[in-house]
This record gives C-alpha cells, sequence and structure tokens, in this order.
C-alpha cells in the first residue's frame, strides 16, 4: 500500500471519530512514515516506554501480559485499520506492563509520541479527537471486561467469531483461547461443535 | 561446496517457514481430529502422527540452536556461508526431487516414531508454537557467523554441524513431512468423500 493510500485510510478513520480543519489534518499527516515487521516481531517489550503510535493497515498484532510463571495472557488484539501500540504507556508516558508483537507479516503507519504531543499542544480540536479516540477505546475494554466476566465459553466463543470470523484462520488458535480466557481443549471442542 | 549469502540463505529459509506456518494456521488448525489424524493406510502416517514426528525433533533442535546462539560472539558477522560435507549430505537426503516427490523412503529413527494418539488440536499447537520460535531464531542468525556456530545432531550429539546446515537440515525436514502430511490428508480426504457416495 502507498503512503498516500494508507493516509487516506487513517484520514477516514480519525474523521468518523472526529473531524479535523484542514489545517489540522495537513499537520497529523506529516507526521507518519510507513514502516513493516515480519511475523512474531517485538515491537514494545515490557518496561520499556512505548515511544510510537502506530496506524495498523496490513496484518494482526496483539499485547500480551507475561505472567511470573511465564504464561501468556492475550490483552488485545489490533487488525487494520485501526491505531495500535501499548495505548496506556503511550498516553501516560510510563513503562509497559506488556509485550506488544506481530502476529502475522503486518505493515503499519508510525509515528512517535513528541510528535502527537506537539499537536496536542498546539490544537485543542486536535486534543478533542485524541480525547474521543480514547474514550471509544475504554468503552471498549470495559465491554470486553463485562464478556469476560459474565458470558459462558460458547457467548465467548460466538461472539468473538460474529464480530470478527476471519482470525480461525489468520491467529494460532491458542491466542484466541487465550484472549477469550478458555482453554485450549474447551476452545477445540467448541470450535468443532459451534456453528456460527 | 558452495557457498551462498548468510542473508539470501536465511530468507529463503524464513520464507519456507513462513508458508508452512499459514498452511498450519489457516488450515490445519480447523480441521478435526477425526480427520487430522486418519490414517491412509495401516502403514503409513498420518497427518497427525507427521506433526509428532516433526515436534519430537523440535524439541531437541530448537533449544540446541537456542544454546549455540546465546554462546556465540556476534562481533563477526560474515555474509558467506559454506556447508559442510556432513550438513550438505543430510539436507539432500530430506529434500524431495525435482519433481517434488518424496526421495527414497527412510525409516525415521525410533525415539522419534510416534507412539500414541495425541489430540489434534495439542499436536497442531505445539508444531505452530515451534515454527513461530524457528523464526524467530532465523532473525537472530541473520547477523550471526552460519560458519562459526555449531550444534550437535540428535542421534549423536558429540558430532557437531555449522550453525547454517542444521537450519537448512531442519527445514529440508520439516518441508518433507509437512508434504508427507498433506498427502495424507489429501488421501484420507477421498477415502471420506467415497464413503459419503456410497452411503
Amino acid at each position: 500500500m502507498k503512503l498516500t493510500e494508507s493516509l487516506q485510510h487513517l484520514k477516514k478513520f480519525t474523521y468518523s471519530i472526529h473531524p479535523l480543519s484542514d489545517e489540522e489534518w495537513s499537520n497529523f499527516a506529516s507526521i507518519w512514515h510507513e514502516d513493516e515487521a515480519k511475523r512474531k516481531t517485538i515491537l514494545t517489550a515490557k518496561g520499556e516506554t512505548e515511544k510510537n503510535l502506530y496506524f495498523i493497515t496490513e496484518g494482526v498484532q496483539r499485547a500480551y501480559y507475561l505472567t511470573a510463571d511465564d504464561k501468556e495472557a492475550t490483552i488485545v488484539f489490533t487488525y487494520p485499520f485501526s491505531f495500535s501500540g501499548v495505548a496506556d504507556s503511550f498516553l501516560t508516558q510510563t513503562p509497559s506492563k506488556y509485550f506488544f508483537e506481530t502476529l502475522t507479516q503486518s505493515i503499519f503507519l508510525k509515528t512517535s509520541y513528541s510528535q502527537v504531543a506537539a499537536l496536542l499542544d498546539r490544537y485543542p480540536n486536535f486534543e478533542r479527537f485524541i480525547r474521543l479516540a480514547t474514550a471509544y477505546a475504554l468503552k471498549g475494554a470495559l465491554e470486553r471486561q463485562v464478556e469476560l466476566q459474565t458470558f459462558s465459553a460458547e457467548q465467548k466463543f460466538t461472539t468473538l467469531l460474529t464480530r470478527s470470523p476471519q482470525v480461525l484462520r489468520l491467529i494460532p488458535h491458542k491466542y484466541l483461547a487465550s484472549y477469550l480466557g478458555i482453554d485450549a481443549a474447551t476452545f477445540s471442542k467448541l470450535l468443532s461443535t459451534v456453528r456460527v | 561446496m558452495k557457498t551462498q549469502k548468510n542473508e539470501t540463505l536465511i530468507n529463503e529459509l524464513l520464507d519456507q517457514t513462513e508458508t508452512i506456518l499459514k498452511k498450519a494456521i489457516a488450515e490445519w488448525q480447523l480441521l478435526p481430529h477425526s480427520r487430522f489424524a486418519l490414517k491412509p493406510s495401516p502403514e503409513s502416517w498420518s497427518a497427525n502422527e507427521c506433526l509428532q514426528h516433526l515436534n519430537s525433533y523440535g524439541r531437541y533442535y530448537l533449544p540446541a540452536i537456542e544454546k549455540s546462539i546465546a554462546q556465540a560472539k556476534n562481533d563477526n558477522p560474515t555474509d558467506e556461508f559454506a556447508s559442510g560435507w556432513l550438513g550438505n549430505y543430510f539436507t539432500k537426503l530430506m529434500l524431495p526431487t525435482k519433481e517434488g516427490k518424496l526421495s527414497k523412503k527412510m525409516k525415521s529413527p525410533k525415539d522419534h516414531t510416534p507412539k500414541t494418539i495425541i489430540e489434534s488440536h495439542i499436536v497442531i499447537t505445539e508444531f505452530i508454537d515451534q515454527q513461530e520460535k524457528l523464526l524467530q531464531l532465523l532473525t537472530i542468525a541473520k547477523k550471526m557467523d552460519l560458519n562459526k556456530s555449531k550444534v550437535g545432531i540428535s542421534i549423536a550429539p558429540f558430532i557437531k554441524l555449522k550453525l547454517g546446515d542444521v537450519f537448512m537440515f531442519l527445514i529440508a525436514h520439516i518441508v518433507r513431512h509437512t508434504q508427507q502430511a498433506e498427502s495424507a490428508l489429501g488421501k484420507t480426504g477421498e477415502v471420506i468423500e467415497v464413503q459419503t457416495l456410497s452411503q
């Protein structure tokens, strides 16, 4: 994908959350460059402060937490077209508790915290856009919390597959099971019995 | 022995591993155990058994490669790799012929012959884990001297091959048995169709 095409996707995504003025958009568009990473590349490690904001144009990524006994818990997946990176570490500029990695070959736009921060200081309307984007992310996180605590394994499975059926052929199932908080054997059983 | 660019070799091996991973993720992990573990004939392996066989090698080689990489001093990467004669011999033995057929039949060592039925989702998960690990090790090895680092072979760990040869041999072995798994699935697929028709 060409940079101009990726920026068109970013513009569409941005304006669906909150429209910017022409001046604001052209300044925002100018801070990005295109980059890519192979499958299973760690982009941010635990303990590092997230310096980058990503806008994904190809591939799947995840953030995961590593427990004291070396078990991985998948917290979130990201796909095109959306922002990505360790959001809380980026916004607060404090060390990340999570690893952020690619799960497939990925292409994305990338920018830095300092460049975003400069626009936040300069344009109140841009700050409003980031505030709304953060608010929607919070809304999503709370909805997921409810699903994790109240849904049965089957409901979690069906909800995921209704929302994003393509993930079954794109993501190794152990990551999906981990994301849903169900064990691998249950996931395999649901796969062979549940018809979506 | 023929030499080749380090980076070209690693990129080729990365591509082969990526292709196999894509197949495992997009196809195999969706198949039911009843299909994946079905033997095409009593004497031949099911896809499940092919992967079990590969997993048992991965359990030896991946930690061995990781150890060899950890011990290596990375200050002097060379960009040319030359296969040793033994490594080259092993790799050739594994590779399919030009027509895409498997070269002559080989008896797999007993330690690596699947003995029990393991649920396919467990076998495939371990296989995917191992291929992901292999991708990461190959990526690190891009910046290393593939001639200097050595890895002991599984049947006789005191016989050491160059790191580059171990990658080539290991991946040729994976290609061989994933092709065998594919053909087992193809054959068992036909059997199922015939049975359905006759019902």
